[in-house]
């Protein structure tokens, strides 16, 4: 390359454009237009701080949160302590999901402008993210003594309220925001799931409707409405509007994954792409991941091995034949791996699981293939079929559990997991896109598939969100034998 | 020569200071007087080529070709001029002749080239360039041709090299970047080129030329967005340098953002006053800002400085129709028709143009139609693949447009797809330009697939289309503005339907299978104006999907004031001279009555001192007559507040406008012709039982009006009414509409089986 390097013009008009044209790009949301500008202010001496700080305005906008965050570092080297900058990367932090830095960062930026209540609010938000709700609603609330006319503050303060359980409060507040903003984004929305929060369905439902109404469509709209006609008992209307959601908003693997629940038998490759691709995404740090959630359930499968089979857990035999179905990166095999005697055969869907699976070296064969498919193909006769975490995903069970039951060996054992639901509750897709299992509807899909439960224990699966999840751990057998 | 004085000292003075304009009058002054020899003469003629007043630089440029018989300067100036308006002949003859006088002569020899080049001819386009660069080895533009001429014969090595050279020493120079980076798409994957392109800008970051190649690769990998980022930057780094304003102005006018596109375009024209693309697209801008007239005036000048250029024309016949002077816009799209030897694109500004002139009947713009489809030679083979004939399975529909969003084509069909059976159709969206708004949120929710394909040629769109599976195609676009008709004649469905969106007559086309109608647009015998078979559904052939901020129907405003006040908010391309005489009529007739027009064209000034004074001519009494400027939509919708009765233009009716007003409580006297156009109202008015509010003839037109305004009673009752009785008729009945238009879609897919099944055993 011979390219001859123009001087670099010390002119501050040069400077003044391009920050212009920059900051008139962000002001106008179009963020990508600002970034050429600002690769040139980079360059001019003097200029790099501020260059750094809008291009992290532009990427924060652009969803490129992690350069994003690297744009906000860059700016406050060069200006350590500024209020907009430290809130800026509180934000960058958020979006990467590293809340402790936010709400740091965040906390910075209250200190360097004790007098800004938006510091304040933003504070609150990110506190509210970590599910410190008391401490949140401390921020917000200051924050809206200073500007109680801000219709934000006050939308971030209801989601507050709501999750400490302060629904009427939360009603209150956002009823008052629908006077001062009623076209705030959010707010329609925020007012249905707060009134499905306080357990008011038939609410929830009318102010969706009213929302989508007036509004037009809109994802987070006819998700809220979705789930509150699905609280109603109104399954059959829900489906259409998780899939009208999912349309709207295609980047959202848990809307298109409800999208696809809901509609039933004949989408059932779409709820296929969509394990496939999350986990395929999750693969790397899956266990990282659910090792940090308290993953209990390889754990409690183990248990369950050794109290229902003593002669395995005693050593004086060997297990038979496992088949591990939706076996993840192979965490089920890692905690029986001291136990086996014959084949170990693990089922999932995800390429790039299968592929951490198979590094573990346990597995004697890994298939890529939906679960059904793959007992229907399978000849096997197992003494052991494990199904962690891998129920929650389906409603109807009978089938599956049938599918089980002829490939177990007589006299051998099915363990598996469910999210538990309330007694008499059937079946409930929950927040998080799984099925929570009410056990008596457990044992009911159990009998239907001519299988008997040789022990029902109600475990904590996980933690989500600091909460235990509950849940079932069921070992069965078939029927009579 | 003796040392000059007086006027032509100052002439020469203000030509070295860059102030041409105020050369000129100095010059005509010395030369008339003798002054300077022929040099007065031919300052005179390169002050006025460098105003762009090319038609009055040809006169003086002559005489100092007389005068200066060993000069090539003059007969090089002329041939520029020849060039500029496209008399490719007279300009090679006139840089011979400059040859001639002066064989090393440099522009000459580039210009040479350049005509050999705009033939065709490269090597002898090489040769000429070779030749002037001998004679001027540092001069970049030379170099500059030199890389577009390497492209062009396929050395892109040479090109890129060429290019590189001429931006090192030009940083700011446009068609060099363009190369560059052309050559580089040329050699290389898109991503490596703007690799390649962001290693220069990294080294060099001040330097406009690398904005401007990765822009240039943006955009010809469709990403014009990118593109347009690029050139901001590349604007920012040469304030000063007309061609980086203008690819800037052009980009932003393609992204319809018209305030800035005019100023940096204003700039780019200035500085280029002879670059007869920049001119047009400014003038574009000013029309796509309602500013018609200055549009106008830009199109006649340009015209008058550069020749009858097509484009220029084309424009310029589109501009008139808008301003409602038909026939003048007729003319321009047949010299626009001649200048460019029956292209296809004059063809179709021509039938735009045509149906809404009064001669604009259905057989003619068959006519126009069936040219177009001529045009296109024979129908290549189909793109879609061979799929059963199951005449029951589940669809896949595409919609092709640019206009999923509030438009005519989202109000009228948005409700109709929403309503169509999920578990039967499917829909694909083929979206032409990147809208966002409450409409197409509503297209995005059903539908399963879309597409963002604006940036892709006609034949990637159709590939894309076959390669989706859709089943049946619907053209929501047809010869309007950013419509792609002629993606549907490399055949990517089995059944193509043309639908709303410049629905105006029959394509003409052989690749469209079905007009989708009803029996009001096209009763029994139409056949015979449309290449299509019709698809008549059973109601109205749109559905209606009225605004929920719609403000309430306001009481007849009769009642209160006493008199009757009409109204009309078309477009004023629909009033023509005969309806303005109908109206007059009316007003004649009715002494107490008042007119009120609105549209967004009436909120330019010009505009609407000439349309008044048209309809004055026509015979409208001046002080009865309201011109209102266009308004946001609500409140557009609110002054249906202040009319009682609306009257409809003809041959083009209302379509759009006709269920607004119905929906605002305004009921529409209308007149039908035979044209798809000529019976929109019609159709619209007899889906919601006003069938008697429609005739078909003028006089039967100004008689009905005046009927229904004698009757302030009978519309008081019909207008409080009026709204609810719309709501509950099929015109905005979606699940019904659904339903109606399930059936003919299911009905033109089975008639494909059938043919599709015969077909199969023949070849058996």
């Amino acid at each position: 390359m011979n390219a001859v390097t123009s001087a670099p013009p010390q002119d501050a008009a040069l400077a003044e454009r391009l920050a212009g044209r920059a900051r008139l790009a962000l002001r106008e949301r179009r963020p990508a237009e600002a970034l050429p500008l600002l690769d040139r202010l980079r360059r001019l001496p003097g200029q790099a701080g501020a260059a750094a700080a809008l291009r992290a305005e532009a990427l924060l906008d652009l969803a490129a949160f992690q350069e994003a965050d690297e744009a906000a570092a860059e700016a406050l080297t060069a200006n350590p302590g500024s209020a907009a900058l430290l809130q800026l990367r509180a934000r960058a932090h958020a979006a990467c999901g590293r809340r402790l830095d936010a709400i740091d960062a965040a906390a910075g930026a209250v200190m360097a402008a004790p007098g800004d209540p938006l510091a304040k609010a933003l504070l609150g938000a990110m506190l509210l993210d970590d599910q410190r709700t008391e401490e949140a609603i401390y921020f917000l609330g200051l924050a809206f003594k200073a500007m109680p006319d801000n219709p934000r503050i006050q939308l971030r303060l209801a989601a507050a309220l709501r999750q400490a359980g302060r629904h009427e409060a939360a009603a209150e507040l956002l009823d008052h925001c629908a006077t001062i903003a009623p076209n705030l984004p959010g707010l329609a929305e925020a007012r249905s799931r707060t009134a499905l929060a306080a357990g008011d369905p038939e609410r929830a439902i009318a102010l969706a409707e009213e929302g989508l109404q007036r509004l037009g469509p809109d994802a987070a709209l006819y998700s809220a409405l979705a789930h509150a006609l699905e609280a109603a008992g109104r399954r059959e209307e829900a489906g259409p509007y998780f899939r009208m959601a999912a349309r709207l908003a295609p980047h959202d693997p848990y809307l298109a994954h409800l999208a696809a629940t809901m509609a039933g038998e004949t989408t059932a490759r779409a709820t296929e792409g969509y394990i496939q691709s999350l986990f395929d995404g999750y693969a790397p740090r899956f266990e990282t991941s659910l090792i940090a959630l308290g993953y209990r359930v390889p754990g409690l499968i183990r248990r369950a091995v050794e109290r229902l089979l003593p002669e395995v857990a005693a050593g004086r035999r060997r297990l038979g034949p496992v088949l591990d179905l939706g076996c993840g990166t192979g965490l089920v095999g890692v905690a029986l791996h001291d136990l086996l005697g014959d084949t170990l055969v693990g089922v999932d869907l995800s390429r790039r699981m299968l592929e951490e699976a198979a590094a573990k070296g346990i597995y004697t064969a890994l298939r890529r293939a939906e679960l059904s498919a793959a007992l229907r193909e399978d000849q096997g006769a197992y003494a052991l079929i494990t199904a962690g975490d891998v129920f929650c995903y389906l409603g109807e069970l009978t089938e599956v559990l049938t599918l089980c039951r002829a490939c177990l060996a007589p006299g051998g054992l099915l363990l598996f997991s469910v999210e538990r639901g309330e007694p008499g509750s059937g079946v409930r897709l929950g927040a998080q896109g799984r099925y929570h299992h009410a056990p008596d509807l457990v044992r009911a899909h159990l009998a239907a598939a001519g299988l008997e439960a040789a022990e029902t224990r109600e475990e904590d699966l996980r933690l989500d969100r600091g909460q235990p999840v509950p849940g079932l751990l069921v070992a069965a057998r078939i029927a009579g034998c | 020569m003796a040392a000059p004085e007086g006027p032509f000292r100052a002439a020469i003075l203000a030509l070295a200071e860059g102030r041409p304009a105020a050369a000129v009058p100095l010059l005509e002054e010395a030369a008339a007087r003798g002054d300077g020899g022929g040099y007065a003469w031919l300052n005179l003629g390169l002050a006025l080529s460098q105003l762009g007043r090319l038609a009055e630089a040809v006169p003086p440029l002559e005489r100092a070709a007389e005068a200066l018989p060993d000069l090539a300067e003059p007969l090089f100036r002329l041939g520029q001029i020849a060039g500029l308006r496209g008399e490719n002949e007279r300009a090679v003859a006139c840089f011979r002749a400059a040859l001639e006088r002066h064989r090393d002569h440099v522009p000459s020899l580039a210009a040479l080239a350049a005509t050999e080049e705009t033939a065709g001819r490269l090597l002898e386009a090489a040769a000429l360039i070779a030749h002037a660069r001998a004679l001027d080895p540092a001069e970049p533009e030379l170099g500059a041709w030199a890389a577009r001429i390497a492209l062009a014969r396929g050395d892109a090595a040479t090109a890129l090299e060429e290019a590189e050279a001429v931006l090192a020493q030009r940083p700011e120079h446009v068609g060099a970047a363009q190369t560059f980076a052309r050559a580089l798409l040329r050699l290389h994957s898109a991503e490596m080129a703007l690799d390649r392109v962001a290693a220069h800008a990294a080294a060099d970051p001040f330097a406009a030329g690398w904005p401007v190649a990765a822009a240039t690769v943006h955009a010809l990998s469709g990403n014009l967005a990118a593109a347009l980022a690029e050139l901001q930057a590349a604007a920012a780094l040469a304030p000063e340098a007309a061609e980086v304003q203008g690819e800037l102005g052009k980009a932003l006018a393609a992204a319809g953002r018209t305030e800035e596109a005019e100023a940096a375009l204003r700039l780019a024209v200035a500085a280029r006053p002879n670059d007869v693309g920049l001119r047009n697209r400014l003038a574009t801008v000013l029309w796509k800002a309602h500013r018609l007239a200055e549009a106008l005036a830009m199109l006649d000048a340009a015209i008058a400085d550069f020749g009858p250029e097509p484009a220029l024309l084309m424009n310029r016949a589109l501009l008139l129709n808008l301003r409602g002077e038909q026939a003048a816009a007729l003319e321009a799209a047949d010299r626009a028709i001649e200048a460019s030897r029956g292209s296809r694109e004059a063809l179709v500004n021509r039938l735009s143009v045509l149906a809404y002139h009064p001669e604009g009947h259905a057989q003619a713009l068959l006519g126009i139609g069936r040219r177009i489809a001529a045009s296109l030679g024979p129908a290549p083979a189909p793109l879609h693949d061979a799929r059963p004939a199951d005449p029951d399975r589940p669809l896949l529909v595409g919609l092709l447009t640019g206009n999923l969003c509030r438009h005519p084509v989202g109000w009228l069909t948005v409700s109709g797809i929403e309503a169509l059976p999920e578990d039967g159709f499917r829909i694909a969206a083929y979206s032409l330009r990147p809208r966002e708004d409450a409409i197409t949120a509503r297209f995005r929710a059903r539908a399963a697939m879309w597409r963002e394909v604006g940036a892709a040629d006609d034949a990637a769109i159709a590939r894309l289309i076959a390669a989706d599976g859709v089943d049946v195609l619907l053209d929501l676009g047809g010869y309007g503005e950013g419509g792609r008709p002629f993606v549907l004649h490399r055949r990517p469905a089995p059944v193509q339907i043309k639908w709303v969106g410049s629905q105006a007559s029959s394509t003409g086309l052989d690749c469209v299978d079905w007009m989708l109608t009803d029996r009001w647009e096209t009763p029994e015998g139409f056949e015979r104006f449309y290449s299509e078979r019709l698809l008549r559904l059973p109601d109205g052939y749109v559905c209606y999907a009225p605004p929920a901020y719609a403000p309430p129907v306001a009481p007849l405003p009769a009642l209160a004031t006493g008199r009757v006040t009409f109204g009309c908010f078309n477009n004023l391309a629909k009033i023509t001279p005969a309806v303005m005489a109908a109206w007059a009529r009316i007003l004649v007739a009715l002494p107490e009555s008042r007119l009120v027009l609105r549209t967004s064209a009436l909120s330019d000034a010009e505009t609407r001192r000439l349309l008044l004074r048209r309809l004055i001519g026509a015979g409208l009494p001046e002080g009865r007559v309201t011109l209102g400027e266009g308004l946001p939509h609500h409140a557009f919708l609110a002054s249906y507040g202040e009319v009682d009765i609306a009257l409809d233009p003809f041959p083009y009716t209302g379509g759009l406008t006709v269920c607004e007003a119905l929906w605002m409580g305004v009921p529409t006297v209308s007149l039908a012709g035979d044209s798809f156009a000529a019976r929109h109202a019609l159709s619209h008015l007899s889906n919601v039982g006003l069938a008697d509010w429609v005739v078909e003839t003028v006089d039967a037109y100004v008689a009905l009006a005046l009927s229904r305004a004698r009757d302030l009673g009978g519309l008081a009752a019909l207008r409080a009414g009026l709204r609810e009785r719309v709501r509950a008729s099929p015109l905005c009945d979606a699940p019904r509409f659904g339903r109606n238009l399930a059936a003919a879609l299911r009905f033109a897919w089975r008639d494909w089986c059938a043919r599709a099944g015969a077909e199969g055993k023949r070849a058996r």
